[in-house]
């Protein structure tokens, strides 16, 4: 064991087979569908996919912020400590403190009706037992750390007086209030203007390593994994379906969805006016899954025993994991492409131009 | 912010004066004055009287039914037209004269200074009694909503709502004062405190449907305030549920409360007329029955007002209350 940990340390987080089913009147939905992971500390995991993957529950989970009917089960271990076990033994000072959250929408993710300097000063006192003083000094501190001009002026102001890209400022600030060793970051650019949005990313991933800070950024957008995340897990209908290091992924990736994934972001050196390649379809219904490949209808790769059972992760956690019978960049997947090309349909029923995609 | 307080104020002016003005006029054309301060003497035909064609039948020799009817006829403006005797009746009620009761010739003002402060207290009482139960009832119903206790207490308000006022009186003073005797069955005593104290079945019987209500839509608002992004980002800061429910997420959740606080001083006027004579309290609501009945409109037209300025007052108090509630307001 002492050995063990000397060469492999213990992840801060770890995630095991986690599942989370909301029961509705249509059905039960199975937003997450055995997700495993680590996260080690220091680093940076990108939770990648499209609205509805079950990315942003599998952060509520780890926060605790399911609605109470939800069903969860699995194992999410922090520093050794079962995550689920305290929340449900109501541990003090453990979220907010080690780990804590940042949301989609900092429009509706500050209290409407208090200061912001309050609102970050409460964590303070609440958590760490400053003074009101002291702690909204620190505040104006922390402001001052996010990039917000005149921050003897913003404490006192209500979230309504600052714009979106200041308000996401301070929800950072408010999160980073306590130290916390771990952030979880769902999609925290999503809702602002594009032009702000590289302005934030960099600043949370400055202060993410000036801190040591670990952190879970959970994006649709594979442009914004890049170069900011050590791992990426990419998400669909509620399953891991390929998780790597930020470099295998972008350059080695087996799964065809992200693949697809890729292709549709749209890239600098691409020619004026290029097309970009939308991943035909929808994403599936969560209720009553089929018992197949979620991603097979809208997948060039597909063939028929894509349609027989959900296929399994491949690998160990912290290794290149693809869930895929015909991964990208194999001779299998080449071959399946290659017969579906000819056939101008995959097994699932999708039509194929004749042309390579993305040629166009 | 200067601005919308002058606003409001025009506001208030202009209510009150419309109050006044319907008021007046309702109590002017709706029989007539003279009758109610003369009684029959105002049909006599005192023209004729003086002419010598109708015979005086006057029963006092020293001073005749037609002297009582000019002197009645010039106290109370009886002799100019109803928008002038508006006019003088709204100077007079400037310099805080608010006429004479035509019963027993007290001034308004005093039947008013005397009834007034118990009527005030009582409303004070039942609306602190109302939110002190609602608030702590309402968010708890929302932590738990759908649960055990929430359910429970649906039922427990739709009972509270649908009990009238006079009964739930009865039941109280019976229990609490006649069966358990812990309260005072009557509305006496020699202290202040002790009046207090006797004050407290009647604000009970008065404030627990309000809180009912209250605590309905503050559940709801807070149900639906607790889907809000900020309330998550209060849990992913750690705060506790209790600290979240009374500093987060309270305070946006007040608003219908507020407004229905505000309308239902109104209904509450009506109800403690119903309470003070459950409970013998000598206030302004068994004043004012006692006035209409007798058609006694110096003191019915002074109560009116009253109720209408309290009323004006209060939801221009709770127009106030918004912008404290929401900061947003402020800047609108």
């Amino acid at each position: 064991m002492a050995v063990e940990s000397v060469s492999a340390p213990a992840p801060l987080l770890s995630v095991r087979d986690l599942h989370v089913r909301f029961p509705t009147e249509r059905g039960t939905v199975n937003a997450v569908n055995g997700v495993s992971f680590d996260l080690y500390e220091g680093r940076t995991l990108a939770i990648v996919g499209e609205s509805g993957s079950g990315k942003s529950v599998t952060a509520k989970t780890l926060m605790n912020l399911l609605p109470r009917t939800a069903h969860v089960s699995g194992e999410v271990t922090y520093d050794g400590q079962d995550v689920r076990a305290l929340a449900a033994a109501g541990t003090k000072h453990f979220f907010g403190v080690q780990m804590t959250m940042v949301f989609q929408d900092p429009m509706t993710s500050l209290n409407p009706v208090k200061k912001v300097g309050e609102q970050i000063a409460e964590t303070l006192r609440y958590h760490l037992g400053r003074s009101r003083s002291d702690a909204l000094e620190e505040a104006e501190h922390l402001l001052d750390q996010v990039g917000i001009p005149e921050p003897s002026r913003r404490v006192s102001q209500y979230p309504h007086e600052l714009s979106g890209g200041l308000r996401q400022r301070v929800v950072i600030a408010m999160a980073l209030a306590c130290q916390p060793r771990l952030l979880i970051a769902d999609e925290p650019t999503t809702a602002v203007d594009v032009t702000v949005q590289k302005h934030l990313l960099d600043l949370l991933d400055r202060l993410r390593r000036d801190r040591g800070m670990s952190m879970i950024l959970i994006t649709h957008d594979l442009g914004v994994a890049h170069g900011r995340a050590d791992d990426v897990a990419v998400m669909y209908a509620g399953r891991l379906v390929e998780t790597a290091d930020a470099r295998t992924l972008f350059f080695d990736m087996r799964h065809p969805y992200t693949e697809a994934l890729l292709r549709s972001i749209p890239r600098i050196e691409d020619p004026v006016h290029h097309r970009l390649d939308p991943i035909p379809g929808r994403p599936p219904e969560l209720v009553d899954p089929p018992d197949a490949c979620a991603f097979a209808p809208r997948c060039i790769y597909a063939r028929a025993d894509c349609l027989d059972g959900v296929p399994e992760l491949s690998g160990l956690v912290g290794l290149h994991r693809f869930a895929c019978l015909h991964p990208t960049g194999t001779e299998r997947g080449e071959a399946a492409l290659a017969t579906n090309r000819t056939a101008g349909v995959t097994a699932a029923g999708l039509s194929l131009p004749q042309e390579a995609p993305g040629s166009g | 912010m200067a601005r919308y307080l002058v606003k409001r104020l025009v506001l208030l002016v202009a209510v009150l004066f419309a109050v006044t003005f319907l008021g007046f006029s309702a109590m002017n054309f709706l029989g007539d004055p003279l009758f109610n301060v003369v009684g029959v003497m105002a049909e006599l035909d005192c023209e004729g009287i003086e002419a010598g064609t109708v015979e005086d039948t006057s029963m006092d020799r020293a001073r005749s039914d037609c002297e009582t009817v000019a002197e009645a006829r010039a106290e109370y403006h009886l002799d100019r037209s109803v928008p002038v005797r508006y006019v003088l009746w709204v100077s007079d009620l400037a310099t805080g004269d608010l006429g004479t009761s035509f019963q027993n010739d007290q001034p308004v003002s005093q039947i008013v200074r005397e009834k007034l402060p118990e009527t005030l207290i009582l409303l004070v009482m039942a609306q602190i009694v109302s939110l002190g139960v609602a608030i702590p009832w309402g968010v708890i119903a929302a932590y738990r909503a759908n649960r055990a206790f929430d359910r429970g207490s649906t039922v427990a308000s739709f009972g509270l709502l649908s009990v009238p006022n006079f009964a739930l009186g009865v039941v109280l003073l019976y229990l609490f004062a006649l069966r358990w005797q812990i309260f005072p069955s009557a509305y006496e005593s020699e202290t202040t405190l002790g009046l207090l104290f006797s004050m407290i079945l009647p604000a009970v019987t008065l404030g627990l449907p309000l809180a009912a209500s209250y605590q309905r839509l503050l559940r709801t608002d807070l149900i639906t305030t607790l889907q809000e992004d900020f309330v998550h980002m209060a849990r992913a800061k750690g705060l506790p549920a209790m600290r979240i429910m009374f500093r987060h997420a309270l305070r946006p959740s007040m608003f219908s409360v507020v407004t229905v606080f505000g309308v239902s001083t109104g209904a509450l006027i009506g109800g403690s007329l119903v309470v003070e004579q459950i409970f013998g309290i000598p206030g302004i609501g068994r004043e004012i029955v006692t006035a209409v009945i007798r058609d006694d409109f110096p003191v019915v037209l002074a109560i009116v007002m009253l109720v209408a300025c309290t009323f004006v007052v209060i939801n221009f108090l709770v127009d106030l209350f918004y912008s404290w509630l929401d900061p947003r307001v402020r800047t609108r």
